[in-house]
């Protein structure tokens, strides 16, 4: 009797994981929702049951954990993300050149962001970046409605920010780099140091602030607007708000990481994610970003770029290491480690 | 290890003959053997790790041998990596054992000799080159730009060959009691620890003083060590935030005392009072250890959080602001309150019991009123206990990580900020290493501190059983602050864990919508039938399946050798006992992300090479929680005569043969309780293999840790109350699969240590 | 399987030291195959680890010992053809009576039914048919000695040792068991180490003993002659109790020589002493009390303390030479105390001891 429970348990354990593997497998790092990231490899698995072993984390922790595991790469493909580290991992020669099929029939936006990289990287979806309050927490503190970057700095909103933590997401980085884009370096930090006192908390992830938004946790977050969208249709009382002074966005990508262990199956799923229907998914995981296939449908919810004030910007420079890292370390310095 | 225990023991009993020389001939066969696996392991296996399919998968067939399948021979000679070759002479000494007599001094000689230059060899072979050049210096000099990838199965069976030929030659001298079996358990055991304790905190040890480059530079570690953000008093002076160094003492003191003293309230309340339901007071103890890490601070989210229930009803009743207080110190605190208090009354409730009535009643007849004789015999002798709970909670608050990375908002604590520190991208494993150098120096200055303070403190006065008296009861003013605390806490509690319960089933419990949905279920765990069979499309499946191999795996080694190095402890007599019991406890004090980040400085380059695999998850548990193995086997064999051990020996049954036939079987409430608690930690930690998990060997708490970041708290809680319920069946399985010890008298308790 | 027999054990120089502590000192003798010896001596004398030695459960530090002519020294317990009965009795509490004794052959590979045949006929030869199945807690202590006793015996070892057996037991069991032991070691022809710190339970079931004292053989030989002629004062008084008194040899002629004691002259073996002083050992029966002054030459004394133990009247006697303590066998006329007697000394129980 003891015997067959030992014998169940012990096949219980060790089986029902056999269960669960199929004939070949791709390791993603997966740097957008979860929900979308698990959609993907869902509707991935079965259209060509290739087994996904899934990692979801931010832009900046999956690059991390790219250049730490140079070495002896254990992903295959990352999707997903602020593009600019997916620049440098080009740079760094982390990724792998692969030229899609696919490329001419996407976005030009799309295709810029492949010819930046030497084609080791490419758009998938873009989005803006802005902010957005939770309308009940904004009335009861009687709040006035921000509209622009600079309202935030009003006394109203001290300690009511939230944006994510630079070093570790590439969302804040994008905004970083957006308002130097848009004033220039010295009157940007000015404005990041004066912003300092109003943030409540600096997440860890780019989404986080928007989520607490949604939950009225914090009364604003800084974050990309469509997961505030997302959000907001799911039925949190949230305005999206595209700063009037002007705003940066991401151009969300993809890379082939070098010297992974499933070649042939992470280009498998290079080419699904780059056809109209995988693009489509977005929405159905509610994420409403604009899909850079031509075909793919623009969701109705999705915040349209040519309605906002985009500024021009300088993936090139903005996408590389050593810019980044000037400016982190100086964020760092000037902002992050001092109080509030 | 091929020619360990198990083959000695089948051999004896084949061989045993009237005259009984199997010793002998057991030694010589064991040598021989470890020989052949040696020889296997160097000439004819591949010496590195082929690639991610194992060797198993026989992919290495193929180009065999070249310069990555090829055996460590093959490529001394051929492949240019003559750093191998040393090995090998060190495994020819051994051969000339052969053709001499057991008896034969040169015999025990030889082994020792050729295991232990084998070993230095195959250390220096493994640690100089590492797969982007030398290490060292001279290495450089003699072998040039070097390279080699990490060690394999070839390289595994040499060296456990070799550790094996030495234990065997020790034993074959005379030590021991010539008993091949306790050299080789123990030899190998003091590796084993040597490689995955000691090493590793070495080598954090040593990187905290390291720059970038690899050179030493104790001013780079100076100047870090000394930062103001560690070390910082601005919270004091006014103005910017105190040092994280600072931040965690102060959160440990605050969190010890609370714990404490709530631990204490509960304790005289279960022992001291006619209260009604005190039985149920004792279910709490098995609360924490079977509680994932995160869900307190979601629930305590859920309630008091801007939007929390209670922060809106007290928003409506009485017109309190909704403000963030709950992200810092405070919500910290709390969650840790409320983890440690059924620690600290576990420790007291034990302290209180064995207080001997007879001292109280004493003193009554001597006159004193309950008031006096509470305040000058029983608290007094309870002082040793609240000692022991106040740095037990210090220190586990000082290991916490979960619940500061979730509430601590930008109260930084030391765990966080390590690991902060190696995932974020400001990727700086220097800075780790220094602050895990910190936390460890709080640990074990903790440890130290407790030692001293106990040490000297008399325990005869707690030890009077079977008493006759009756216990005092409380003062009327202490019992009823003990009820004024205790109580409104334990509804409290309750009230968490409801959440707990409750939170998985609901849409969106944080937002107030309570409707019932399995959508959080279906998300983590739906399972669908596909074209290509069943598919496990929850996205919780993946981790979940690792977690429960991962733990199954570990919770039998660790028991084993746990439970093994407590048998070497209290039955055998060898020089060095004492260190080698302090090295067995030794990562038992050491904080999780301490050995998180110690384990992926030293296993992410050869010769040990296995970040990313689901080998280190399973080997950081086994050394982690074989302490407690260790403790609960010494404690059960302390109540086991040693001639049993000794009776078997006579009768002709080696060390192996009274170990699996009578010590075992007499130690089974020791493995239940080794087996459980390291099951149910391996499930339920979190501190250490965050730094060690990876997409392909995700664990349930990594991924209910990112969900949590993630904002997606129901599916968090879902995840969790799954994790629970399938942490109680396991251990009701593992006590049914270990059985009860069929005895004829009292069985004698074994106590589960702390976590 | 052909029987072992009954082999010697031979100790020559054995030394075992714990750190500092030397608890076996440069140990030699033997045991000639087929006979009881007794390790005898007070606790901490180095009886028990000599004793352990034999089995294997400990390794000497230095010297050889040999079990039937073979060096052994180095072997483990296992490996050694030498069994032990515990003092606990050490009888494993999971297995059943049936399995503690085929515990032996099992382990040592035989096959289940062969063991268990072995054990049955050990069990029979103990008187412990139809206890086979009881678990040793179900048993009282005289039968858990003999399943012990028979566990020890069933691999019918070359040597099998005992380690204080009577010392569970109580008192009127004792004398049987010892009994028992004794006879079973001569009707198997077994060579048996036994170890005690009772002199009576040595002498009674000995062929030859061995008394120790800090870690050194005081003395050794058979029963009689430890009593009759021990060879320094710790054994004299250890065997028995002995009175060691101050006495001055006079003369030496032959093999006997004339011993003053008091005013008291003896013609008495001189066992290789000088002239000179010398210390006497008097057994307390070889006082003779009389009530009436003797007309030779005796020693004069007054009862100090009485005892009355049914068979015998032990009294304490003050004389010039001391303290006495004597046995008296006449029970039905005790000496009250206070009375002064007279004390004459028999024909044996006197002996010279070397100093």
């Amino acid at each position: 009797m003891r015997t067959i429970a030992i014998l169940a348990m012990l096949a219980a354990f060790l089986i029902a994981p056999g269960l669960a593997r199929a004939q070949g497998e791709v390791v993603v790092y997966c740097s957008v929702l979860v929900d979308w990231c698990n959609l993907m490899s869902q509707e991935f698995t079965r259209a060509t049951g290739i087994r996904v072993v899934l990692t979801q984390k931010g832009s900046g922790e999956t690059f991390a954990q790219i250049r730490a595991e140079a070495n002896n790469p254990r992903g295959d493909v990352w999707w997903g993300g602020t593009g600019d580290p997916h620049l440098q991992a080009a740079e760094a020669n982390l990724t792998e050149e692969y030229r899609s099929p696919a490329l001419p029939r996407l976005h030009d936006w799309a295709q810029r962001q492949a010819q930046q990289s030497g084609f080791r990287t490419v758009g998938i979806y873009a989005g803006a970046l802005g902010f957005t309050y939770n309308t009940q927490a904004l009335a009861r503190g009687r709040m006035p409605e921000p509209r622009c970057w600079r309202d935030l700095l009003q006394p109203a909103f001290r300690g009511e920010v939230q944006m994510s933590n630079p070093p570790s997401s590439g969302t804040a980085y994008t905004a970083l780099a957006t308002l130097v884009q848009l004033w220039g370096e010295e009157e940007a930090f000015n404005y990041l140091r004066q912003l300092h006192r109003q943030i409540n908390q600096y997440t860890r992830s780019g989404p986080a602030p928007s989520r607490n938004a949604a939950r009225g946790e914090t009364t604003v977050g800084i974050m990309f607007l469509h997961d505030a969208v997302a959000e907001a249709i799911e039925g949190a009382p949230l305005r999206v708000v595209a700063p009037c002074e002007g705003t940066g966005y991401e151009i969300g990508s993809m890379s082939i990481i070098r010297g992974g262990p499933n070649r042939e199956n992470a280009r498998r799923w290079y080419e699904f994610a780059l056809t109209p229907a995988a693009q489509a998914l977005a929405v159905r995981a509610k994420s409403y970003q604009i899909p850079s296939h031509r075909d793919a449908p623009v969701p109705e919810q999705a915040p349209r770029l040519a309605d906002i004030r985009l500024i021009d910007y300088d993936f090139a420079r903005y996408g590389t290491t050593a810019e980044r890292n000037r400016l982190i370390q100086r964020w760092e310095r000037e902002v992050g480690s001092q109080p509030r | 290890m091929p020619c360990s225990s198990a083959g000695a023991a089948r051999f004896a009993r084949r061989l045993a003959e009237r005259n009984r020389t199997g010793g002998a001939r057991a030694i010589k066969r064991n040598v021989a053997i470890c020989l052949a696996a040696g020889w296997l392991g160097y000439a004819v296996l591949p010496w590195y790790g082929v690639g991610r399919d194992g060797i198993l998968a026989l992919a290495w067939l193929a180009t065999y041998p070249d310069a990555a399948s090829a055996p460590a021979l093959v490529q001394a000679l051929a492949h240019g990596r003559a750093w191998l070759l040393p090995i090998g002479l060190a495994l020819a000494l051994p051969l000339a054992t052969l053709t001499l007599p057991r008896e034969h001094p040169a015999f025990g000689r030889l082994l020792v000799a050729g295991g232990a230059l084998g070993l230095i060899f195959a250390a220096i072979a493994g640690f100089g080159i590492i797969n982007s050049g030398p290490r060292w210096g001279w290495v450089a000099a003699m072998f040039g730009d070097a390279r080699q990838p990490g060690f394999g199965v070839g390289a595994v069976i040499t060296v456990g060959a070799l550790v094996m030929l030495f234990a065997n030659g020790i034993a074959a001298r005379g030590n021991f009691r010539g008993d091949a079996f306790i050299a080789g358990s123990l030899t190998v055991i003091v590796a084993l620890i040597a490689m995955f304790v000691a090493f590793p905190v070495a080598g954090v040890l040593l990187s905290a003083v390291q720059d970038a480059d690899g050179n030493f530079t104790i001013q780079r570690f100076v100047e870090r060590i000394l930062a103001d953000n560690v070390w910082g008093l601005g919270c004091i002076a006014g103005g910017t935030s105190c040092g994280v160094a600072w931040n965690t003492i102060f959160l440990g003191i605050l969190a010890a005392v609370f714990s404490t003293a709530l631990g204490l309230a509960f304790a005289l309340i279960a022992t001291r009072t006619t209260f009604r339901w005190k039985k149920g007071l004792r279910v709490l103890t098995i609360l924490p250890i079977i509680t994932p890490p995160f869900v307190i601070s979601l629930a305590l989210i859920i309630l008091f959080g801007r939007t929390g229930i209670v922060t809106g009803w007290l928003g409506v009743l009485f017109d309190i602001p909704r403000s963030r207080w709950l992200y810092g110190l405070p919500g910290v605190l709390i969650a840790q309150v409320l983890s440690f208090t059924p620690v600290a009354f576990m420790v007291l409730i034990g302290v209180v019991e064995g207080i001997s009535p007879s001292l109280e009643e004493a003193s009554q007849t001597l006159g004193a009123k309950a008031a006096k004789t509470f305040r000058t015999v029983t608290w007094p002798l309870m002082r040793p206990g609240i000692a022991s709970a106040l740095l037990l909670g210090f220190v586990e608050s000082l290991a916490d990580f979960g619940n500061p990375l979730v509430l601590g908002g930008n109260y930084e604590v030391l765990s966080t900020q390590i690991y902060f520190a190696i995932v974020g991208a400001a990727y700086d494993p220097g800075r780790a290493a220094m602050l895990a150098v910190v936390l460890l120096f709080f640990t074990l200055g903790a440890f130290w501190v407790q030692n001293r303070w106990l040490g000297e403190t008399s325990y005869v006065t707690v030890t009077g059983k079977g008493d006759a008296g009756l216990t005092a009861a409380l003062p009327r003013g202490v019992r009823w602050l003990c009820y004024a605390t205790a109580l409104p806490w334990a509804v409290f509690t309750l009230t968490i864990y409801g959440i707990i319960l409750v939170g998985g089933f609901v849409h969106d419990m944080g937002r107030g919508d309570m409707t019932f949905t399995w959508r959080h279920y279906l998300t983590a765990f739906q399972v669908e039938q596909t074209g290509h069979g069943l598919f496990f499309s929850g996205s919780a499946w993946q981790s979940f399946f690792t977690t429960i191999q991962v733990s199954a795996i570990a919770a039998p080694l660790t028991a084993a050798i746990g439970l093994l190095t407590a048998w070497l402890l209290a039955r055998q007599r060898f020089a060095g006992r004492r260190a080698f019991e302090f090295a067995t406890m030794m990562s038992f004090a050491i904080p999780g992300t301490v050995i998180g980040v110690a384990y992926i400085v030293a296993f992410n380059v050869p010769p040990i090479e296995i970040t990313g695999t689901g080998m280190i998850l399973v080997i950081c548990f086994v050394f982690r929680n074989m302490p407690v193995g260790t403790r609960a086997g010494l404690a059960a064999l302390a109540q086991i005569d040693k001639s049993l051990d000794e009776a078997s020996l006579t009768l002709g049954g080696r060390s192996a043969t009274t170990l699996f036939r009578v010590v075992l079987p007499l130690l089974r409430p020791a493995i239940v309780a080794t087996l459980v608690f390291s099951f149910v930690h391996a499930m339920t930690a979190v501190s250490a293999i965050i730094f060690l998990v990876s997409a392909r060997y995700n664990m349930a708490t990594a991924y209910i840790g990112s969900r949590v970041e993630a904002g997606e708290y129901a599916l968090a809680i879902a995840y969790s109350s799954v994790l629970i319920v399938v942490m109680l069946l396991s251990i009701l399985l593992i006590q049914f699969a270990v059985g009860q010890r069929k005895l004829g008298r009292r069985a004698p308790a074994v106590s589960l240590g702390t976590a | 399987m052909p029987k072992s027999g009954p082999s010697s054990v031979e100790f020559s120089a054995v030394t075992k030291r714990y750190g500092t502590v030397t608890a076996v000192d440069a140990v030699s003798f033997t045991i000639e195959p087929g006979t009881l010896v007794t390790l005898l001596g007070p606790s901490g004398c180095g009886k028990t680890t000599t004793l352990r030695l034999i089995a294997g459960l400990e390794i000497a530090s230095e010297g050889t010992i040999s079990i039937g002519g073979r060096d052994v020294t180095r072997l483990s317990a296992a490996d050694r053809s030498v069994s032990m009965v515990f003092q606990s009795y050490a009888l494993f509490p999971h297995m059943s009576v049936l399995d503690n004794v085929a515990y032996g052959p099992t382990v040592s590979g035989r096959r289940k039914a062969d063991a268990r045949a072995m054990a049955h006929e050990k069990l029979d030869l103990l008187g412990l048919k139809g206890f086979e199945g009881r678990m040793p807690s179900e048993l009282s202590g005289g039968q858990q000695q003999r399943v012990a006793v028979a566990r020890a015996l069933v691999l019918e070892p070359e040597v099998l040792l005992f380690d204080e057996p009577l010392s569970n037991l109580d008192a009127k069991l004792r004398r049987r068991v010892r009994e028992d032991i004794r006879e079973l070691q001569q009707r198997l022809n077994l060579t048996v180490g036994y170890v005690t710190h009772d002199q009576q339970e040595a002498l009674a079931v000995s062929d030859r003993i061995i008394v120790m004292s800090n870690a050194r053989i005081a003395q050794s030989g058979p029963p009689r002659e430890l009593y009759e002629a021990p060879a320094n004062p710790f054994v004299a008084d250890f065997i028995g109790d002995a009175n060691l008194l101050d006495a001055e040899l006079l003369s030496v002629e032959g093999a006997r020589a004339q011993v003053r004691f008091g005013p008291v002259v003896l013609d008495l073996p001189h066992r290789g002493a000088g002239t000179g002083g010398i210390k006497l050992s008097i057994r307390p029966e070889a006082f003779l009390l009389s009530a009436t002054r003797p007309n030779r030459p005796c020693i004069a004394g007054t009862i100090a303390k009485a005892a009355y133990l049914g068979a015998h009247m032990e009294y304490s006697v003050t004389t010039e030479g001391g303290e006495l303590f004597v046995v008296d066998r006449d029970v039905m006329r005790p000496i009250a105390v206070g009375s002064t007697v007279w004390i004459d000394l028999a024909d044996h129980g006197v002996t010279v001891v070397p100093v």
